[in-house]
């Protein structure tokens, strides 16, 4: 089954976040995490909704230490909210209590910006 | 009145639903189990557990979880992870839920089994670094940690526990503890109090968050002496007990003045067909054994009310 998330690096953060002319959202996850297992299926079901209109990425915690420090990430999972210009909006949601609604609604909002 | 899809729904896959669902899927009731992430509640994110009988070693709290989830299936019950309720009517004879904006299962009879969630501290700059520097998950963070300094708020089970499996990451870990002793188990407590890399800050409480970015500084009051002091930390992970999940059931049963649900002998609530079990239930004792044992009472009672109901169609 093809993915709708596609997994990037820390090398691949500037071109595909900060430059990437869509929404992203960018998952950052780790292994032994059972909160980033429930919230895969969430964020693949949203990647898959949101096809062609936002990009929905996620990078390995642990393979990337040196951009969640710079990030200022320090929990799995962590979910980044940047807008078509490559800006940080709103709230960073993380843990177990992330919502798929509430997720959808964040892009929304970051779709309706000019 | 529409065929039910099911005979019982059961919310919340911890101990307490799954439980229920190996009892209630051995009657032959056919049962579904939601939940809004993968099975194991709270245990899933607890790293050891050293007292659920059976297990004379100590179990991983994922490995008992999946363990949980794997008989209740063996047996035909059908879990639903990672599925969000997005809409519920529980007070009618056929009871329904809505999944995902999109689907809808129903049933006579239902047991809430939500558990609890880990309680939040309520200071300023808590929520701004939840996930830049605050969490409650120590399986889950505790390798962000590796050589830092960290804090651990509370002094109960968990946040010994929790501590405890810190030190395999953090270069020293303070607990800040309101009390003048640990609540937690007098073995786990002598451990942690013994342990090279565990300080503990006694009649202390946590009063605000700081930082750049991430979480730089914690700001500590002196409960003796009412004095206020900041604390360089690099991470605070906060065990201070749980409050219940019962947004489902909000003005719908009695709550007790904790917001705990109050639930008969038999896990029945005030309302027909509708049980609950677990740590969401009003009781004295909170653990993984007392939550299996109330799964297995609200699953034998649920039985026994849906077999009455089909008698009465």
């Amino acid at each position: 089954m093809s993915s709708h998330v596609t997994e990037i690096s820390a090398a691949d953060f500037e071109a595909q976040v900060l430059r990437a002319a869509q929404p992203v959202i960018l998952d950052f996850f780790s292994t032994e995490c059972p909160p980033c297992e429930a919230l895969a299926p969430k964020f693949e079901a949203l990647a898959e909704q949101f096809a062609g209109r936002a990009r929905f990425l996620k990078i390995f915690r642990q393979g990337n230490r040196e951009l969640a420090v710079k990030l200022g990430v320090t929990g799995s999972p962590t979910l980044v909210f940047f807008d078509r210009t490559g800006q940080e909006r709103g709230e960073r949601m993380s843990g177990e209590e992330i919502k798929k609604t509430v997720v959808k609604a964040r892009v929304e909002a970051l779709l309706a910006q000019p | 009145m529409s065929a039910p899809t099911h005979d019982l729904v059961i919310v919340g896959a911890g101990p307490a639903g799954l439980t229920a669902a190996i009892y209630a899927a051995r009657a032959r009731l056919r049962t579904v189990v939601l939940d809004e992430s993968v099975p194991g509640g709270q245990v899933k994110t607890t790293h050891k557990v050293s007292n659920y009988p059976g297990f004379p070693e100590d179990v991983k709290g994922t490995d008992l979880a999946r363990a949980f989830a794997t008989q209740a299936e063996r047996f035909g019950a059908t879990i639903r992870r990672a599925v969000e309720i997005t809409d519920h009517e529980l007070a009618a004879p056929l009871k329904r839920f809505e999944l995902d904006e999109e689907e809808t299962v129903t049933a006579p009879a239902v047991i809430v089994a939500t558990g609890a969630k880990p309680r939040l501290l309520g200071l300023p700059g808590e929520s701004r670094f939840r996930g830049r520097g605050i969490s409650s998950c120590a399986t889950c963070d505790g390798a962000y940690f590796e050589g830092k300094d960290v804090h651990v708020i509370g002094g109960g089970n968990s946040a010994v526990e929790e501590s405890l499996f810190l030190t395999a990451f953090a270069r020293s870990l303070t607990m800040v503890v309101r009390r003048d002793h640990l609540t937690a188990e007098a073995s786990s407590a002598e451990e942690a109090l013994r342990h090279p890399k565990i300080k503990v800050l006694w009649r202390t409480a946590p009063v605000g968050f700081a930082g750049e970015g991430a979480l730089q500084r914690m700001r500590v009051k002196d409960l003796a002496s009412g004095e206020e002091r900041d604390l360089a930390t690099d991470g605070v992970f906060v065990f201070i007990g749980s409050e219940p999940r019962v947004d489902l059931l909000r003005g719908l049963v009695t709550l007790d003045p904790s917001g705990y649900v109050l639930a008969g002998e038999d896990m029945a609530t005030s309302v027909p067909g509708l049980f609950v079990a677990g740590d969401v239930r009003a009781k004295s004792f909170r653990q993984i054994t007392t939550a299996v044992a109330d799964g297995t009472v609200a699953a034998l009672a649920a039985q026994k009310f849906v077999l009455a109901a089909r008698g009465r169609v």
